[in-house]
């Protein structure tokens, strides 16, 4: 597996507040990573920093080995998609269009001649061919978070940068997005996924970095990290962890009688 | 709507001039199709001919003067135009004229057209500006629209051999079509006064070919204003503190434009040149600017002359004073010794400067000879 | 989309469904907007002949059309038999129909841009007072008598006013890399109210000259148009345009907002400093000789995009057409409604466009979830 991102030592402040502080983070090709952490941790600073939106104070990026900065944007659109948490547009496109935005990078190119394959694809594995023709700011909440997956997937990058794509979603697409996203690795590419739900990213990740406070709090195999103890510490509130007693796939639940006798103590 | 202020001065000349009652003093000479045959107007005596007020500041009322048409009358019944002339216009084009058999004569007060009829082009005039009613020209048809505006089309659908005119009207783009359409458009001096009333006629008549006409025209016209300017001087009380403190006032509508003209107007010279004490150049005031109420009392004028649709456009002296009430605490006001004077003759100079001095002239010290 | 852990999901099936439904969707797209460009220039071409055959000059038809031909050296069709007939149509009226369709599609242009730069569908340069902060320094060349470059003095300082407006705008009115229809419209209102300001001051200090020209320019107006001025603002019509239509794919893409736009390989800064240069150069090109001629670049590209849907690289070319179109058709309006009268220009054009204005501002914040 060879290093798709490389981040060193990254910090970032906003003002007094530091947002990132010596953050390291390794992505691969072939495996998902999903980025957890109680809110206000850092995780969708980090991505923004992984992204090339935010410069970090200190520290370093390198895509595909090179530094961040060096890159040429539409030569790095071609290499990595970001998928951000907020779906927002100034104009009524259909949603058909906004996915095929999605291959932009590749105008000139001889994939061109692929996009309309493409973009059927893509939306297509998002379940969003019905709503080729809607409007895409008329949309859903959830219609537009599985859009713009269709329209990162239509990117066709080997390096995937997705901040919860499962916000707003049903369990059933949430389920099909991170599938998904699990296939694009199996198949080679480098997947950094910001999830909340600690079950899915134990479900769906090779590996779970957990942030706490700008910082990394463990980075492991989900059954490494995804621990009770680091986790109601982390997240500062009782957190269980079983077994589903069938499939053996890690739970991570709310101890609410922990929670409960401890507001009692209090 | 565009309205340039320099338009602005005779804006609603289009319309019918207004009923004015004046008192029966003389014959009516107007004849013919003008405008001017609904207003009952009559000519007014010369001054020397009149008595003239003991203590015309106690003089009470408003003077509405409305000249009569001006008699036309050529310095030659047959002019020979010397053509094609080429002359450097005020604005130092080179202007080649080879053709005034169709001529356009154009301006704000109507002083070119009346000067090309007086040099005795006038049957060679295709069209006029709104300014030029007298019952000669009448007939033509009008160039100008909304007050003053120059229409291209309407001007070429004359086919005029040669433009005469200013910078009074506009839009200035309207005169450079006219050129790029191949018309040669002379323009002359836009200032209207006493010290160039020779200049602008020889301007006119040199643009037509006609040189020497032009010089006795220009003669004749200094000559008859001079000849008047010494009558007034032997009325006028000849102490400065004696005449009439007169400031020229410009007032259209109930938009509060409110304009005290001053040095280079033209109104200066005419009030001197009328007998008046001109209180623009007391203060120092050049141009035409917007006068602050305080200034106006500061000014204490014992008269104001105006324009007459200016003054109508605000229904006349007792709008006048309710909208500037600044004005009742002057003398003027207090007396509401208005002069008016139709908008296109006040300031015209030209042919009719003569005319105009003498009655304004009379307006402010015989006034009850009118 | 299933749930099921099927390990592979590519099957057959989806494509089988998409290609009808794409193939149907993307011919339909097309067609209508060939339509609509054939369409507009089937009417541009059309009414700029009417437009040419009416004023007050009455010259038939047959001899409009004899005289354009005969220019270029055609022996078609009869010449004008009035004496001026063919000077007039070739230094009045021609001029005119071609200023009209030059400012029409720059400032129809100039909207589509805006838009596109501040993400909102209620920019327009006279609405946030980029066409006054143009006007006002083109003011100063007059009031200043200001030659330095010629002809083209006038146009070089509108469109460096037109410039710092726009920049002024777009730095007071962004917050977040987006602009509140609120924040633009508050904006525009104190922009144009400093703008008027310093016109009115302008008005005071400039001569009776300057004075009429600043009064031009506030009501906008076509009258006077001259080749001269066709010359000056054409090239850089023009080259506003050709940017503009270079840049439609990136605006395209800016509708995602300017994170995901930079993501998709847009630079972002870039393509911003650029379209505001192009705004102002498109706004100055339409100031510096008709004046301000509100809404055009409002009511346009939002018509269009009725039509044809936001894509840029149909509306914008679109729009060059439709908005030169609706001034030629405007301008002819303008000189022959009243008899000799010219009414103004921008007078007509607000009439129409601020009540257009209203309806989108309450519908843009009915769905402020789109545009707000």
């Amino acid at each position: 597996m060879s290093a798709a991102l490389v981040a060193r030592g990254v910090a970032l402040s906003f003002g007094p507040v530091a947002v990132l502080d010596g953050v390291d983070l390794d992505l691969h090709h072939g495996e998902v990573v999903a980025l957890a952490g109680p809110n206000g941790a850092g995780k969708s600073t980090l991505l923004a920093v992984l992204a090339g939106d935010l410069s970090p104070d200190a520290g370093k990026v390198e895509v595909l080995g090179r530094p961040l900065e060096e890159w040429r944007l539409r030569e790095l659109a071609r290499h990595r998609a970001v998928l951000t948490q907020e779906h927002h547009i100034s104009f009524p496109f259909p949603a058909q269009e906004v996915v095929r935005m999605g291959r932009a990078p590749w105008r000139g190119l001889a994939e061109e001649d692929r996009d309309d394959e493409i973009v059927a694809e893509s939306m297509d594995a998002t379940d969003t061919t019905a709503l080729a023709d809607r409007a895409f700011g008329l949309l859903s909440g959830g219609e537009k978070g599985r859009t713009s997956f269709a329209r990162i997937l239509a990117q066709r990058t080997g390096i995937l940068m997705l901040d919860e794509p499962t916000a707003a979603l049903d369990i059933g697409h949430q389920e099909a997005v991170l599938q998904r996203a699990r296939r694009e690795a199996d198949n080679g590419s480098a997947v950094v996924v910001v999830l909340h739900d600690l079950s899915l990213a134990a479900a769906w990740s090779d590996r779970v970095v957990l942030l706490s406070y700008g910082r990394v709090a463990s980075d492991g195999p989900p059954a490494e990290v995804l621990t009770a103890p680091l986790l109601s510490s982390v997240y500062d509130y009782p957190i269980d962890v079983i077994e589903h007693p069938v499939t053996g796939d890690l739970l991570v639940l709310a101890d609410r009688q922990a929670a409960a006798k401890r507001k009692e103590d209090a | 709507m565009r309205r340039p202020s320099r338009r602005l001065l005779a804006g609603s000349l289009g319309l019918s001039l207004a009923t004015v009652v004046l008192t029966a003093c003389g014959p009516v000479l107007s004849s013919g199709p003008s405008a001017s045959d609904e207003a009952s107007t009559s000519a007014v005596p010369r001054l020397s001919e009149v008595t003239p007020l003991d203590d015309p500041r106690s003089w009470q009322g408003v003077v509405d003067v409305n000249l009569p048409d001006p008699e036309i009358d050529p310095v030659t019944d047959d002019p020979q135009p010397d053509l094609p002339v080429t002359v450097t216009d005020a604005q130092g084009t080179e202007v080649k004229v080879t053709d005034t058999s169709r001529i356009l004569a154009l301006d704000v007060y109507g002083t070119l057209s009346h000067t090309v009829f007086e040099l005795g082009l006038g049957d060679n005039i295709v069209g006029r500006d709104v300014s030029s009613s007298f019952p000669e020209i009448a007939d033509r048809p009008l160039v100008t629209h909304n007050g003053h505006e120059l229409n291209a089309e309407a001007i070429l659908e004359l086919d005029p051999t040669v433009v005469l005119t200013d910078t009074s009207l506009g839009p200035w783009d309207v005169v450079l079509q006219l050129r790029d359409a191949g018309i040669p458009v002379v323009v002359t001096d836009s200032h209207r006064g006493l010290d160039n009333l020779k200049s602008l006629t020889q301007q006119i008549a040199d643009a037509l070919g006609l040189p020497a006409e032009g010089k006795a025209l220009g003669q004749r016209i200094a000559s008859a204003a001079e000849a008047t300017e010494k009558e007034i001087v032997e009325v006028a009380p000849q102490d400065v503190t004696g005449k009439l403190r007169t400031i020229f006032l410009y007032v259209r509508g109930q938009a509060g434009v409110y304009y005290m003209f001053g040095e280079g107007s033209g109104a200066d010279s005419l009030i001197e040149a009328a007998g008046g004490y001109d209180v623009s150049k007391e203060i120092d005031w050049k141009g035409m600017r917007p006068i602050s109420d305080e200034g106006l009392i500061a000014a204490q004028p014992d008269v104001v002359l105006m324009m007459r649709h200016g003054l109508e456009s605000i229904d006349g002296v007792d709008g006048l004073l309710e909208r500037f009430p600044a004005l009742a605490q002057t003398p003027a006001g207090e007396n509401e010794r208005i002069i008016a004077m139709d908008d296109d003759q006040v300031l015209s100079f030209g042919p009719r400067t003569s005319d105009v001095l003498n009655a304004l002239a009379v307006a402010l010290y015989a006034p009850d000879a009118m | 989309m299933t749930v099921s852990a099927r390990p592979t999901t590519q099957p057959a099936g989806p494509s089988q469904r998409r290609t009808p439904q794409q193939a149907s969707s993307g011919h339909r797209r097309i067609t209508r907007s060939s339509i609509l460009f054939l369409g507009l220039t089937i009417a541009l071409f059309v009414s700029s002949l009417a437009a040419a055959g009416s004023g007050q000059l009455p010259i038939p038809f047959a001899e409009v059309v004899g005289s354009f031909f005969h220019h270029f050296g055609l022996d078609i069709g009869p010449m004008p038999t009035h004496p001026r007939g063919d000077a007039t149509l070739w230094s009045v009226r021609f001029p005119r129909v071609a200023m009209a369709i030059v400012v029409g599609a720059a400032l129809a242009v100039a909207g589509a841009l805006m838009q596109g730069i501040f993400g909102n569908p209620l920019a327009e340069p006279s609405v946030v007072g980029v066409s006054a902060g143009a006007a006002v320094a083109a003011a100063c060349a007059i009031v200043f008598s200001l030659t330095f470059a010629g002809d083209w003095t006038t146009a070089v300082c509108a469109f460096v006013g037109g410039l710092v407006t726009t920049l002024a705008v777009y730095l007071l009115s962004r917050a977040d890399g987006r602009t509140e229809v609120v924040t633009l419209v508050l904006t525009g209102i104190a922009v144009n109210a400093v703008a008027s300001a310093l016109l009115a001051l302008l008005m005071f200090l400039g001569d009776t000259q300057a004075r009429e020209q600043i009064v031009f320019w506030q009501l906008g107006s076509l009258n006077g148009s001259r080749w001269q001025y066709v010359a000056v603002v054409a090239p850089m019509a023009a080259v506003g345009i050709f940017v503009a239509c270079l840049s439609a794919r990136s605006l395209d893409l800016l509708a995602l907002g300017e994170r995901s736009a930079r993501h998709l390989g847009v630079n972002v800064e870039r393509l911003r400093i650029l379209l505001i240069v192009v705004v102002a150069l498109l706004t100055a090109a339409a100031v510096s000789f008709c004046g301000i001629v509100a809404f055009v670049g409002l009511v346009i590209p939002h018509l269009i995009r009725m039509v044809t849907g936001p894509g840029h690289r149909i509306l914008i070319p679109a729009s060059a057409l439709a908005g030169a179109l609706a001034l030629v058709i405007a301008d002819t309006a303008a000189r022959t409604l009243v008899a000799y009268a010219d009414l103004p220009l921008g007078l007509l054009t607000s009439l129409v466009g601020g009540p257009f204005f209203f309806w989108l501002l309450r519908r843009t914040r009915r769905t402020a979830g789109g545009w707000a």
